[in-house]
């Protein structure tokens, strides 16, 4: 009965939602053809962006009910999952490391993927579960670290970044926005890492690693990981927690990007094709080979 | 020469001194895990019947034939009525061909011979360390796993037991 | 996710002249989770039948050891060795038996038959779950995988090709589309039979 008053209602807060959404359909500058348009930002130049929400009278529970793919494997609107990312602070800087696997199912879609977002020449953003929520809103939140720079006339932290992205993905909690990032880079107060998801939370840390890779490459990196690696040594480690990672997970693996992240800006290090890796020396067969656990007892001199 | 395959293993404690390997024969260990009440059943049937075999023919199962018989019974109780869910590994030095075995089995009776295993949500933290660890020093790996799957577990167990088995039978270890 | 998936794992099979191929991925996950890079799902029958058993781990196992009882009254009943027909009959009628509570396998079945006139002839079948007889001409496939298997196979397969081209073809078929499936993979072993030996090599792949 409640919802059906607030369905037809002209006063309830859903009723007023609905009428400023036909407001806004009237009016032109907010065409939804906005792609195309206006120099392909969309409605983001507008301001703040709005978005087309669902219409039913409660938008939050219909978006979870068909997207929530855990509680329902055949929900309508499947979204991307399976990644290993990964990011560390160190003496040196920050490692910023990502596989480039895309699964559908058990599908793999691409196998080269950009999972690092470059959102300007200080910071990096790592994606992990729904590909395009990470790519628009990274993408977005590097516009307004430019427009920060321009108002203040100096770099935006990584800190202030990161809470912007979170406050902006918080405000959409429940809608089915789906991401867990690391935001990366170098200001200030010198490297840090923060990790971001669409929860709302928002983590300073100084090993991250988010996706369903991640536990792997947790056991590679805890353990070798020291804050006075070297670069050398710090480059390795983050391309060796990835292919520990692509080769347990089935949905992380094909090649690994890595970056540094230095007081000069990042540095793309390298893509490596994590097949490559494993002949060169990584794979466990190939540091077997030719060995034997057998364990006979000693043979006793015969006469 | 003990390589990285001798099989020691650990497994979580839900008790505070609860041994959760059991010795079959005096080459062959079992560590089991999974639905309190069916793992001490299933390891103690096993066990039993593993004794009785040895009773009988005066001597033991070798480890291929254990885990081929313990699988099967895992196996015909996937479709039976009421199924065991108990996840095992099992090591055991065969003393005939003086080569140790390892096997990962879980309760669907999926069986493998690996050269390291883990069951649980621990192994998710400790095989890309068993992948990567060295392969002569199979406790200090060991210990970096037990390390690890306390640092990052939410739920991680506190104290382990090890034992080994190797030429000179069953014993137990302090990391 | 599909009890069928659980595992991962994939098997193909292909008639060539006069010999026949039968290739596998060496994967065995639990769930997303790699567990065994040497989990052999291509099994010898007789000297000239093989058979793949892509599917549910455990039921791998317990249809392997079922179906080697089943020949091995066979061969005593019949004091013969079973022709490749015969065996996919056995196979079909040991699923079907199942029918209401099967086993998740679908097994893929290569091998050489014998002609009236004394010959061999390729032979492969590959059925469902529950028995279901497939006796293709050109190649059949199973397993997670086996929606991209079709395609390549599709592109890469032509008739009447020798024992070393039909390696090639059933191998770059294997390989490339186990590369595109995330439960399969991990390695790859292929069999080739052909009239007087069985020509068996394993496959370096992608580990991830």
């Amino acid at each position: 009965m409640n919802s059906f008053v607030e369905r037809y209602s002209t006063t309830s807060a859903t009723g007023q939602l609905r009428r400023a959404q036909r407001l806004a359909d009237e009016e032109d500058e907010f065409s939804d053809a906005a792609w195309g348009s206006s120099a392909g930002f969309g409605n983001i130049v507008k301001g703040s962006p709005s978005f087309m929400v669902p219409n039913t009278p409660d938008p939050t529970s219909f978006l979870r009910l068909h997207t929530d793919d855990h509680a329902d494997p055949s929900c309508r609107i499947k979204i991307q999952h399976g990644t290993t990312t990964l990011a560390f602070r160190f003496q040196g800087g920050v490692i910023v490391a990502v596989d480039s696997r895309a699964t559908a199912g058990s599908y793999i879609a691409s196998g080269t993927v950009k999972k690092v977002i470059e959102i300007n020449p200080y910071l990096l953003g790592t994606m992990a579960g729904g590909a395009a929520d990470c790519q628009y809103w990274e993408t977005y939140l590097g516009m307004h670290c430019r427009l920060h720079e321009l108002r203040n006339r100096e770099r935006i932290s990584v800190s202030a970044a990161s809470k912007y992205l979170s406050n902006l993905v918080y405000s959409y909690k429940g809608m089915g926005l789906s991401m867990g990032t690391m935001v990366c880079g170098w200001d200030k107060t010198g490297p840090a890492v923060f990790y971001v998801d669409s929860d709302g939370t928002r983590l300073k840390g100084d090993i991250f690693s988010v996706g369903s890779g991640s536990t792997f490459a947790y056991g590679v990196l805890d353990q070798g990981y020291r804050w006075d690696l070297t670069d050398e040594e710090a480059q390795e480690l983050g391309r060796r927690s990835i292919y520990a990672a692509g080769h347990r997970d089935a949905y992380s693996g094909n090649t690994c990007n890595l970056y540094h992240v230095k007081e000069d800006g990042w540095k793309f290090i390298g893509n490596y094709d994590l097949a490559q890796l494993h002949n060169q020396g990584y794979g466990y067969e190939h540091r077997v080979e030719g060995r034997s656990s057998a364990n006979p007892p000693e043979v006793v001199a015969t006469a | 020469m003990a390589a990285d395959t001798t099989a020691a293993r650990s497994i979580v404690k839900m008790k505070v001194d609860e041994d959760k390997i059991k010795t079959l024969s005096p080459h062959l260990l079992m560590a089991y895990s999974g639905e309190p009440g069916d793992t001490v059943q299933f390891a103690e049937y096993v066990e039993r019947n593993i004794r009785l075999y040895q009773i009988r023919n005066l001597y033991a199962l070798r480890p291929s034939a254990a885990a081929s018989w313990i699988r099967r019974s895992l196996a015909e109780s996937l479709r039976s009525r009421r199924p065991y869910s108990v996840n095992l590994l099992l090591g055991g030095y065969d003393t005939a061909t003086h080569d140790p075995h390892l096997y990962w089995i879980d309760y669907l009776g999926t069986i493998s011979e690996v050269p390291f295993a883990a069951h649980g949500y621990g192994s998710y933290f400790a095989l890309s360390l068993l992948d990567r660890g060295p392969l002569e020093e199979g406790l200090a790996t060991l210990k970096r796993c037990i390390d690890e799957v306390s640092k990052r577990l939410v739920v991680s167990p506190g104290n382990y037991k090890i034992k080994v088995v190797d030429k000179d039978g069953v014993r137990e270890v302090e990391l | 996710m599909s009890i069928m998936d659980h595992n991962g794992g994939s098997v193909i099979a292909m008639v060539g002249k006069d010999c026949v191929a039968i290739a596998s991925d060496l994967r065995l996950g639990n769930q997303a989770l790699g567990i065994s890079s040497n989990f052999q799902r291509i099994f010898p029958v007789t000297d000239r039948i093989y058979l793949g058993l892509p599917g549910l781990a455990t039921d791998v196992a317990t249809l392997h050891e079922r179906l080697r009882f089943r020949l091995n009254m066979y061969t005593i009943k019949e004091e013969r060795e079973i022709e490749p027909e015969t065996f996919a009959h056995l196979v079909s009628s040991t699923l079907y038996e199942h029918r209401f509570g099967p086993y998740f396998i679908e097994p893929v079945m290569a091998g050489m038959s014998k002609t009236p006139s004394g010959g061999l002839k390729p032979f492969i079948a590959a059925t469902d779950l529950i028995g279901c007889l497939n006796f293709a001409k050109d190649f059949v496939v199973a397993g997670t995988a086996s929606s991209k298997l079709y395609g390549v196979a599709e592109g890469l397969w032509e008739p009447d090709l020798e024992p070393e081209d039909l390696f090639e073809t059933i191998s770059q078929t294997l390989m490339n589309a186990v590369d595109r499936d995330a439960f399969s993979g991990w390695g790859g072993i292929v069999h080739v039979i052909t009239k007087d030996k069985v020509i068996t090599r394993t496959l370096k792949a992608r580990m991830d």
